[in-house]
């Protein structure tokens, strides 16, 4: 079935097929005489609370209560339905039975019963057609990270995540099967809580958050502890209902919600420490300075200018200090406590959640992360169980305080010889004016307070057994507001500047978003055949505000934070946006019999985020399973306990541009001139762009053996996305350096993930089981009309990855002339940018994964992660300028060129001379500059000890040391092979232990 | 059943309700407040004004012609011989050096942001031409300005880089693919356009303090434009179009000579306080040992003579036990600091003067030339030139520029460009100096992007 053509009758609105389709499909049910029944539910243990009693095919049901009574009213030909999370559920045909005594089996893989939530609808794992991974609490808990996206790096097959920054509250960079836009910003997946989208748009504005890479992820105000599950959508089946925003895939984000039972508590705390994994191996004062000198007379420049402070007996020539260690070799502090109070009873259960998190970081100084978060979860159900609300509410207020300043990169170029932090008196030391002292920096700070509110409610209400009505409201406001403070202090004495020169820099935003979804959901059963749809509209909008300005003129320092006392005030931005979003969405669902499985989805968008005429798409998908284990030919042998094929085929698309691109307007400046601020041109307008389309096809296999205990996934994909929206990159002629634009071009990613989870030992003390996944992705560009004509023709080459970039072929170095040399490939003597940079790297990973290990013996418990990632990447050359200027460098430089014959592995040391600037920064851009940088991490370590119930009668105890970027096996030559984002603090390695306590 | 129908037809009702209530018009956003149209900056004098002074602005806090550190006043100071680098920037550092490449970050800076500004003129000019209820004198103004803005930019850029092109249209599918028009085409443009706008400029100032350019500031750079062109009798007429203007214009004493109220600015730039004095104040003046960027060089100050009221003035030296350094004093406070009687000049009457003296000892005007040229020494407590030669004169001209206009936009550089003595007069003083130095490279992103614009400049 095509969605298009059932969508496409009238502009962005319901057409009537759909309607007729769902009343064709409509039964109606007959009812007969019902009887009370009552009993009592029971485990191995004891009595069993909160367990879900349900007539089969009804909207009868209740629950068990404390003492695992129920009572319900059934008829003798109903079948009633025990089920409880992490049991088998039992059913009975009520017959001539007035009292049940039930006992439910805890089960074992329970893949038949778990339930992955897809977004709109839950479907059971087992009888998914699309492709979703998921992690759960428990993995998530045995982490000590603040974001939430931290905790699921190597989990999850196809799933890329590295971290921006070691800085707390910093962001990560999240791939979900490769980059499918050319456009960096347009490959961010969409992020649900609780089935709220939340914007993961950067909060932070470069002039005020550059410590945090400029970037300040929303979802740091999250706490990983209150998430139950995160389930990524990867395949077309799974993401087509997501339609434009899906293209990237979709992370749903569930938080924890209570339990019927006796009211439980739980109360846990960690702490821990947290250091840099690796320093650079940077050169001593001796080798330094021996290459300060010899740069210096290779250009010729004798004596020493005035300037050369660290070689022209200014400062002490023997002096040595470790920079890395002094200024990121300290202790980030972690803590953390957690409580949560949980329970309720058959119709009503509550969660409450509240969280103290506190880090400190690696720099010198009094620099804290500080985040406070409390969640609550509410579900109530009428007493006949047909009509349900729940509301799930979380706020999170975080404080960060940071150097303004990342002191990473000065750690690692400040001369080794340069003089002591602090004079004998104990002020900063300026050593006379010649030392820019890199704690001046530390006398300005960054500081962010940022508030979060997300509330979701669901009210559904069962007209007929079969038919439900649900609507969803949500709601999320971001409020932030970050500072940079820099006093003229930070300035070295000898420019004179005064407090008037202080600047304060502050960056608010407001963003608030509401969300409705009424839905429509229709199950019904003929005899084999099972049919589920779905019918369901969104309306979103989300209204942003953000005000940057600038205070200075300050009347000292130590008012620096007192907006009210800068003599002047500027306002640089005050952006007002709104972004409004309209859809409609349906997915069909049929399946015999649990065999035969066939899934449609799809979705009309429209986005404010175009022009007119433009706003509108359809994107659809369909998906189909195979469950060959339940065929009756298979179902007798006792090998393979489960089998399934499943394909799906679709599209979705990408509306992440940004708003108002295509409108043609002026801007205020926030800058003045004769009195009055001014207004200038805010972009090259381009009203014509549209919809980026993703074709996603992909096909998968599960398998499952010895009663599933061992489980073996993999899945192909190739995902194509084309009509690339794009800030096609323009010369300054134009005035500006890009336009948004579509762009025909095809992007590919192409690639096959496995996951394999095996029940290694099972005993009654000790039991051991293992998780591995690997992911390999292709990226292609598959075509680029133009390409050649384009300002992209040096950037892109169809065939290659739009990750790769073109470099230099490295040959050495000249034995005459002591400068690297590469090959020159149009042999017109010049080696240039065009004609030259001919080889091609792709800097995306070959493949990934991870290894996960969890053992458990009587009391302990111990869970072990490797991470590994096959890659190249650029190299510890891309840290530092030239060999031989005022910069520290790797010691690995060594037998540089000195005079004509040398063979040398480096060029001659120099100063400042341009011929050898060029050639070095050639030699940055060359096949030299980019090295392996595969690495194999023992990313997390979790061990906890449970004290028997025995010691502590009703109260449960468990100890955990739990540790993080542990242990790193690579021959990358930089600092952290995982990080990309060079020159700024690279991941913490953390260690912490904790205590939790539940009663 | 018929009850069920209903209640089915009622819930899939209101999920309607839900949809059409929105529909076509839901998805499209109204105009945000933060932003105004384009259509409608034109239409009303005092938007068109704020896009008119934003560029104004931009010229002042990032542009070639600013008075921040990397601002032709100092880069060019560091590139010529007029400035010491003592600091650890790497811009700077190749300049200083004359080692420049065409991946500087900063270099680019001066390349885009004039592009840029060019851009916001030429929309301006688009605006205006297209604009229905302004005032035709209105119009006129900012017209005029608009013209003067894009040959001014223009006049820098084909003097820092030889062959650029020269953009008037803001359409994109023209300037991503221009290319490089020859120097002489160049300045074709520029008179045309300052031609254009003296027809439209006016001859008051619209502002007390001088910072929107009347038709004299369109003389006065007709006048600069024509010198470097070397055509003698243009430029001697046009700065006699300025200094005959002698109620609007007239020296004034040295120490005033950078004061806001100064009679012998005839542009300078409002600053973005009413309280804030000028960039350059914040880039030339140090307080202690060693200078924290630069200095002025050995060389600039041995060559005063030695009755120079300016070398004084305009120049202050600090000095410690050990050793001393002078910085350009003609600003004398920094941005944020003293009271703010202090505004970016960028026209000023002397250089008319020298322009004239020059122009007419070229065209053997010998007489005239020295009368001018000794307004210009006797106002900086010297005493007539001793130069009688045409060359002689023009020589002293020369020598007389660089006392009276070191470390402003790089007139230094340029004068030596012009006159052909580049080579000459730096190699002996910068190991780094090549002949092909006179020109700075184009930002390497522009090649790759623009192949038209190839080949890049000799050197680089």
């Amino acid at each position: 079935m095509n969605k298009n053509s059932l969508f496409k009758a009238r502009t962005g609105c319901m057409p009537f097929s759909l309607l007729q389709l769902l009343l064709l499909f409509w039964v109606a049910i007959s009812s007969a005489q019902s009887i009370p029944i009552t009993g009592t539910v029971r485990d191995s243990q004891g009595v069993l609370p909160g367990v879900n009693v349900q007539l089969k095919n009804k909207s009868v049901g209740t629950f068990t209560d404390g003492s695992g009574k129920f009572q319900i009213s059934a008829s003798p030909d109903d079948t009633i339905v025990f089920s409880s999370i992490g049991y088998t559920s039992i059913e009975i045909i009520v017959g001539t039975q007035t009292n049940l005594n039930i006992t439910l089996k805890l089960n074992e893989t329970a893949l038949d019963e778990v339930l992955v939530n897809a977004g709109y609808y839950k479907v059971k794992d087992k009888e998914r057609t699309g492709n979703i991974s998921k992690i759960i609490a428990k993995e998530i808990e045995n982490q000590p990270v603040t974001n939430v996206l931290a905790a699921m790096q190597g989990r999850m097959a196809g799933v890329n995540i590295t971290q921006t920054t070691g800085v707390p509250g910093g962001g990560f960079d999240i791939q979900i099967r490769g980059l499918n836009s050319l456009r960096a910003t347009g490959n961010a997946p969409l992020y649900l809580i609780d089935g709220v989208p939340y914007s993961s748009e950067s909060i932070g504005s470069f002039s005020t958050s550059s410590v945090l890479v400029g970037e300040n992820s929303p979802l740091n105000s999250l706490n990983p502890d209150t998430i139950s599950s995160i389930e990524v959508l990867k395949d077309a089946d799974a993401t087509a209902i997501y339609g434009s925003r899906g293209a990237n895939g979709v992370i749903l984000i569930t938080t924890k919600k209570g339990k019927a039972g006796k009211t439980q508590y739980k109360i846990s705390s960690s702490t821990g420490a947290g250091s840099v994994t690796r320093f650079m191996d940077l050169m001593k004062t001796e080798q330094y300075v021996a290459m300060r000198k010899q740069g210096y007379s290779n250009d010729g420049i004798a004596p020493f200018p005035a300037n050369a402070y660290d070689v022209n007996g200014t400062w002490d020539v023997n002096r040595y200090t470790d920079w890395q260690k002094v200024l990121t070799g300290g202790t980030a502090k972690y803590n953390t406590i957690n409580a949560m109070v949980s329970g309720g009873s058959a119709q009503t259960q509550f969660l409450f959640s509240a969280n103290i998190l506190n880090q400190t970081t690696v720099f010198p100084g009094d620099f804290k992360y500080k985040k406070l978060n409390s969640h609550l979860s509410v579900n109530h159900a009428s007493l006949d169980q047909k009509f349900k609300i729940s509301f799930t509410g979380g706020y999170t207020i975080q404080y960060n305080n940071l150097p303004y300043l990342d002191l990473t990169s000065e750690s690692r170029l400040l001369s080794p010889n340069a003089p002591a932090l602090y004079d004998a008196d104990g002020n900063l030391n300026w050593e006379n004016n010649t030392f820019n002292n890199p704690l001046r920096h530390l006398k300005g700070d960054f500081d962010a307070m940022t508030h979060d509110f997300i509330a979701n409610s669901v009210l559904s209400y069962q007209i007929m057994p079969s038919l439900e009505v649900t609507t969803s409201f949500g709601f999320s406001n971001t409020r932030h507001q970050e500072s940079t403070a820099t006093p003229y202090t930070v300035n070295n004495p000898s420019l004179g500047l005064g407090s008037a020169s202080s600047l304060l820099s502050l960056n608010n935003v407001n963003r608030q978003n509401w969300i409705v979804e009424p839905q429509l959901n229709w199950n019904y059963t003929f005899e084999k055949l099972a049919v589920s749809v779905l019918l369901g509209t969104t309306v979103q909008t989300q209204n942003g505000d953000q005000v940057v300005y600038k205070g200075s003129g300050f009347t000292s320092p130590s008012m620096i934070h007192n907006i009210g006392a800068a003599a002047k005030v500027s306002v640089y931005q005050n952006d007002k946006t709104a972004y409004n979003y309209q859809a409609f969405f349906s997915r069909i669902n049929l399946n015999w019999d649990g065999i035969y499985i066939l899934n449609f989805t799809g979705r009309r968008d429209g986005s404010s985020r175009f022009g007119p005429g433009k706003q509108f798409a359809t994107f659809s998908a369909v998906g189909g399973a195979l469950i060959f284990s339940a065929m009756p030919l298979l179902k007798t042998q006792s090998l393979l306990s489960f089998g399934k094929l499943r394909m799906s085929y679709g599209t979705t698309g990408s509306d992440q541009i940004g708003d108002y691109q295509f409108l043609d307007t002026y801007n205020n400046t926030g800058v003045a001139y004769d009195g009055t601020i001014g207004l200038e041109p805010t972009r090259l307008f381009n009203p014509d762009f549209g919809w980026e389309t993703n074709k996603k096809l992909e096909a998968g296999l599960e398998l499952g053996f010895l009663k599933d205990r061992i489980m073996l996934t993999g899945s192909w994909y190739s995902n194509r996305s084309s009509n690339q929206l794009v800030g096609i990159p323009l010369p300054m002629t134009t005035g500006f350096s890009s336009l948004q634009a579509n762009l025909d071009a095809t992007v590919q990613n192409q690639g096959i993930e496995f996951t394999l989870h095996t029940e290694n030992f099972k005993g009654k003390n000790f039991s051991w089981s293992t998780d591995f996944n690997i992911s390999s992705s292709k990226n292609k560009l598959i075509s680029f009309p133009g390409l050649e004509g384009s300002t992209y023709k040096n950037r892109y080459v169809v065939g290659e990855s739009i990750s790769s970039v073109k470099v230099y072929d490295y040959l050495g170095v000249n034995p005459t002339t002591g400068l690297y040399e590469f090959t020159d490939f149009n042999g017109d003597g010049n080696i240039i940018e065009i004609d030259d940079k001919k080889i091609i790297k792709d800097l995306s990973p070959q493949y990934y994964g991870g290894l996960l290990n969890h053992f458990k013996y009587k009391q302990f418990e111990l869970d072990f992660l490797f991470q590994f990632v096959k890659q190249e990447n650029y190299n510890i050359l891309k840290s530092f300028p030239m060999p031989g200027t005022r910069n520290n460098q790797p010691s690995s430089i060594t037998n540089q060129w000195e005079s004509q014959g040398d063979l040398a592995d480096y060029q001659a040391f120099s100063f400042n001379k341009a011929t050898y600037k060029v050639a070095y920064s050639k030699y940055n851009q060359s096949t030299a500059g980019i090295s392996d940088a595969s690495y194999i991490r023992l990313k997390n370590v979790a061990i906890y000890y449970t004290i028997p119930e025995t010691v502590l009668s009703k109260w449960t105890c468990r100890l955990s040391l739990q540790g993080q970027n542990l242990l790193t096996f690579t021959n990358f030559n930089g600092a952290d092979p995982e990080f990309k984002t060079f020159d700024y603090l690279p991941p913490l390695k953390m260690i912490t232990a904790g205590v939790e306590l539940t009663f | 059943m018929k009850t069920q129908y209903r209640i089915i037809k009622k819930s899939i009702g209101l999920l309607l309700i839900f949809a059409f209530a929105g529909c076509d018009d839901f998805v499209q956003v109204a105009l945000p407040d933060s932003q105004l149209a384009s259509s409608a900056v034109f239409e009303d004098k005092g938007t068109a004004t704020a896009a008119l002074t934003s560029v104004y602005s931009k010229i002042r806090d990032y542009s070639i012609l600013s008075g921040a550190p990397n601002g032709i006043s100092h880069s060019l100071g560091l590139y010529a011989d007029e400035l010491t680098y003592f600091g650890v920037g790497s811009s700077p550092t190749d300049l200083y050096h004359n080692e420049l490449i065409s991946t500087d970050p900063e270099l680019k800076e001066l390349w885009s942001t004039a592009y840029n500004q060019i851009y916001a003129a030429n929309a301006i000019i688009k605006g205006i031409t297209e604009s229905t209820s302004l005032a035709t004198s209105d119009r006129d103004v900012v017209k005029g300005e608009a013209l003067f803005v894009r040959a001014l930019l223009h006049f820098y850029l084909v003097n820092l880089y030889g062959d650029v092109p020269y953009i008037t249209t803001t359409d994109y599918a023209v300037t991503s693919k221009v290319s490089r028009m020859s120097v002489d085409e160049v300045y074709v443009l520029i008179k045309k356009d300052l031609n254009e706008a003296i027809l439209l400029l006016p001859s008051i100032y619209l502002k007390p303090d001088r910072t929107r350019p009347n038709v004299y500031v369109a003389h006065a750079l007709l006048a600069r434009v024509n010198l470097y062109m070397g055509l003698w009798a243009e430029a001697s007429n046009e700065a006699s179009a300025v200094l005959n203007q002698t109620t609007l214009y007239a020296m004034a004493p040295l120490s005033t000579t950078f004061k806001k109220t100064s009679t012998g600015t005839l542009w300078q730039l409002s600053a973005e306080s009413a309280t804030y004095n000028t960039l350059e104040g914040g880039t030339f003046i140090f307080t202690a040992l060693p200078p924290p960027r630069s200095a002025l060089s050995p060389t600039l100050l041995l060559s005063f003579e030695a009755n120079d009221i300016r070398k004084s003035s305009w120049i202050k030296t600090i000095t410690n036990t050990t050793s001393s350094f002078s910085h350009p004093n003609k600003y004398k406070n920094k941005q944020m600091q003293g009271t703010a009687d202090e505004l970016s000049i960028l026209f000023r009457i002397e250089e008319q003067y020298l322009i004239r003296a020059e122009a007419r000892a070229r065209q053997g005007e010998l007489s005239s030339a020295k009368e001018d040229l000794n307004i210009i020494r006797n106002h900086a407590g010297l005493g007539n030139t001793a130069a009688v030669t045409g060359e002689e004169i023009v020589a002293a001209v020369l020598n007389e520029r660089r006392h009276e206009l070191f470390t402003e936009l790089g007139h230094r550089f340029f004068d030596l460009k012009r006159t052909g003595q580049l080579t000459a007069v730096l190699s002996p003083l910068k190991a780094g100096w090549n002949a092909t130095d006179a020109l700075f490279p184009l930002p390497n992103t522009e090649l790759l992007l623009n192949s038209n614009l190839l080949p890049q400049n000799p050197g680089y």
